[in-house]
């Protein structure tokens, strides 16, 4: 493209005039760069998984050892975020923390949006009587709170970090589904698959050739959106004794021991408070700079 | 307006469809699940365990129960307490904590919309300038705190702090049955929500101050009162309207968080005792309990749609 070509009709040189090559992705990314609000959350986030990473194999102390120091201490050198009520360490249990509330949030988050996008594409392309279906029962799900049902579920499963993602995936498919309905029932009415039809372009490459990839944007965005709302169901399934079973730390369970110290030592339950409030704040702000840098017309 | 009673009608016949859907998927769940509050009790008597087993039905095989439960329910009863008050009829219990639940859901609401829309207005109308900056993060930074973490620093605030500051004068008193319980868990409840709203808002009022009929308004010489508040707001909220079913369905779902935590009598802590004892008659009726009244909700505000946009007709 650099060098000047004779061009039939005698416009040489246009180089300096053609408009610089640049993919969808590579140019969200740059919009999302540009995006302070996204940067930040994605360094959050990004260190969140880190420590989620390295908890399994190091934390400053043992998560389950007890009695290192005074019972409720506050912030000491040795122990920067201060013992718990049994004499734990704070800091230890709060990156430990991290990886439950990941493995549960990217987990239930990816769960949810396969089987939302497989059950969307399905209403959305073949249209009629199963998308009936499918509709009528979203919109009958639609109408039972999701906590309850979570709730309802980890107690029939049995509690376990698998088991949390199920009993989360099952109602958070909805949203993915109809959105994938949405763009499915839009992008199959397109001039281009109505080529790849006319052209006898078998359906199934029809939806993951033609209809899945350009439904790719809001699918990621709205995936993303689904990491915290998941992270807070389990927080609270935690807090109420349904989470992941002990001694694995998670913050709301470190949350449920603090609200018992709440008038002694409040530093117990700050602690996976804000760690909870930031990571989910990063993943929305990650959302919202994806939303606006995937497609800037959806811009709010 | 015949045609808004048929579509009352029909609204009417879905909320009954899906209430018996989703009470029959939950009983039928919990009832192929080994266990039960009954055989969670101490060391019983066999004899004994039989005899209750047999007073509650639940040594039939479940489709007849659920029959039995469902024949009882189209009338009104919900059955009875298998756990701590044993025997104990269900209908009146419910109907007294759906009260408190919708006292505080009530309280909640209105706060969500008042501050919600009157924040996102004003950040509109000063869009650009510190105060719109500051409303805008405040939002995002707001709604990013889970409902639970908002009522323990409330709690921390209003209860420890407040004490402590006034040496016991003015503090909150967690509970239920005074007047004065109701703000600060409303507030727990309400501000996460309050937040979504105001973003909304503020998009949608952005949009509709830039149209025409609002400069034409403005030209006139009316007031900033009146162009704001009866001319560009008015057309702003229709978009905002049709968050709130989804709304008040999260408000419904927050309330558990919150009755749990500040310990009120209502809807959403019985089903959390429910569901940690066991005692699933409860959690199949609050779980229908929930789907009616997210049902009624969210017909109560599409049917409010054409009080705001006289062109939406049903």
């Amino acid at each position: 493209m650099a060098t000047a070509t004779a061009i039939p009709g005698g416009i040489a040189e246009r180089d300096w005039e053609m408009p610089e090559q640049v993919g969808l992705w590579q140019d969200s990314w740059r919009r999302l760069r540009r995006n302070k609000f996204a940067v930040i959350g994605l360094v959050i986030v990004a260190v969140v998984i880190v420590d989620a990473l390295i908890a399994p194999f190091w934390t400053p102390y043992e998560t389950w050892r007890q009695a290192l120091g005074p019972t409720y201490q506050g912030i000491t050198p040795a122990h920067l975020l201060g013992l718990d009520e049994s004499g734990r360490d704070i800091l230890s249990r709060l990156m430990s923390g991290a990886t439950v509330a990941l493995e549960v949030g990217i987990g239930a988050s990816a769960l949810a949006s396969l089987f939302g996008i497989f059950m969307g594409l399905i209403a959305g392309f073949y249209r009629g009587k199963i998308d009936a279906v499918i509709s009528t029962i979203i919109n009958v799900w639609y109408g039972v709170p999701d906590l309850l049902v979570a709730m309802t579920l980890v107690v029939l499963l049995g509690r376990g970090v698998i088991n949390l993602v199920v009993a989360i995936a099952v109602t958070g498919w909805l949203g993915m589904a109809r959105l994938v309905r949405g763009q499915t029932l839009s992008l199959r009415e397109r001039e281009f698959n109505e080529a790849a039809r006319a052209s006898g372009t078998r359906s199934l490459t029809i939806v993951f050739r033609h209809i899945l990839p350009n439904a790719l944007g809001p699918i990621i965005v709205q995936a993303t959106y689904l990491v915290p709302a998941a992270i807070i169901f389990e927080a609270f399934l935690s807090l109420l004794g349904l989470g992941v079973p002990p001694p694995t730390p998670s913050w709301g369970d470190m949350a449920s021991e603090g609200y018992k110290s709440l008038q002694v030592a409040p530093h117990i339950i700050l602690a996976p408070s804000i760690a909870i409030s930031l990571t989910v704040l990063a993943f929305n702000w990650l959302g919202d700079g994806l939303r606006d840098a995937i497609d800037p017309r959806m811009r709010r | 307006m015949r045609g808004t009673l048929v579509y009352t009608g029909q609204r009417l016949v879905l909320i009954a469809f899906t209430a018996l859907a989703v009470s029959s998927i939950v009983f039928i769940g919990i009832h192929l699940q080994p266990g039960s509050s009954l055989l969670t009790d101490r060391p019983s008597n066999p004899v004994r365990l039989q005899q209750l087993l047999h007073q509650f039905n639940l040594d039939l095989p479940w489709p007849q129960q659920y029959w039995i439960w469902l024949t009882h329910a189209i009338r009104g009863d919900m059955g009875v307490s298998l756990s701590s008050n044993r025997g104990e009829s269900l209908t009146p219990v419910l109907l007294r904590e759906a009260g408190v639940s919708m006292t505080l859901g009530f309280f909640a609401i209105l706060f969500t919309i008042f501050v919600g829309i009157g924040l996102g207005t004003l950040a509109a109308i000063r869009q650009n300038t510190w105060v719109d900056y500051v409303a805008s993060t405040a939002a995002v930074i707001t709604y990013s705190i889970p409902p639970f973490v908002w009522a323990f620093l409330l709690i921390i605030v209003t209860v420890t702090y407040l004490y402590t500051l006034t040496g016991g004068a003015i503090y909150e008193d967690i509970g239920w049955g005074k007047p004065e319980q109701i703000p600060v868990p409303a507030l727990a409840l309400g501000l996460p929500y309050a937040a979504i709203v105001a973003r909304l808002t503020r998009a949608s009022m952005l949009e509709v101050i830039r149209q025409d009929y609002v400069r034409t308004a403005w030209a006139k010489g009316l007031t900033g009162r009146v162009v704001v508040v009866r001319h560009a707001l008015r057309n702003a909220l229709i978009p905002v309207v049709t968050i709130l079913g989804p709304l008040v369905t999260a408000i419904i779902t927050g309330s558990v968080v919150i009755e749990f935590l500040f310990g009120i009598p209502g809807l959403g802590k019985e089903f959390v005792n429910s569901i940690l004892s066991r005692d699933y008659n409860i959690t199949v009726a609050v779980f229908t309990a929930y789907a009616v009244i997210v049902g009624f909700a969210n017909l109560a505000v599409d049917l409010s749609y054409p009080l705001l946009d006289p062109r939406i007709r049903y």
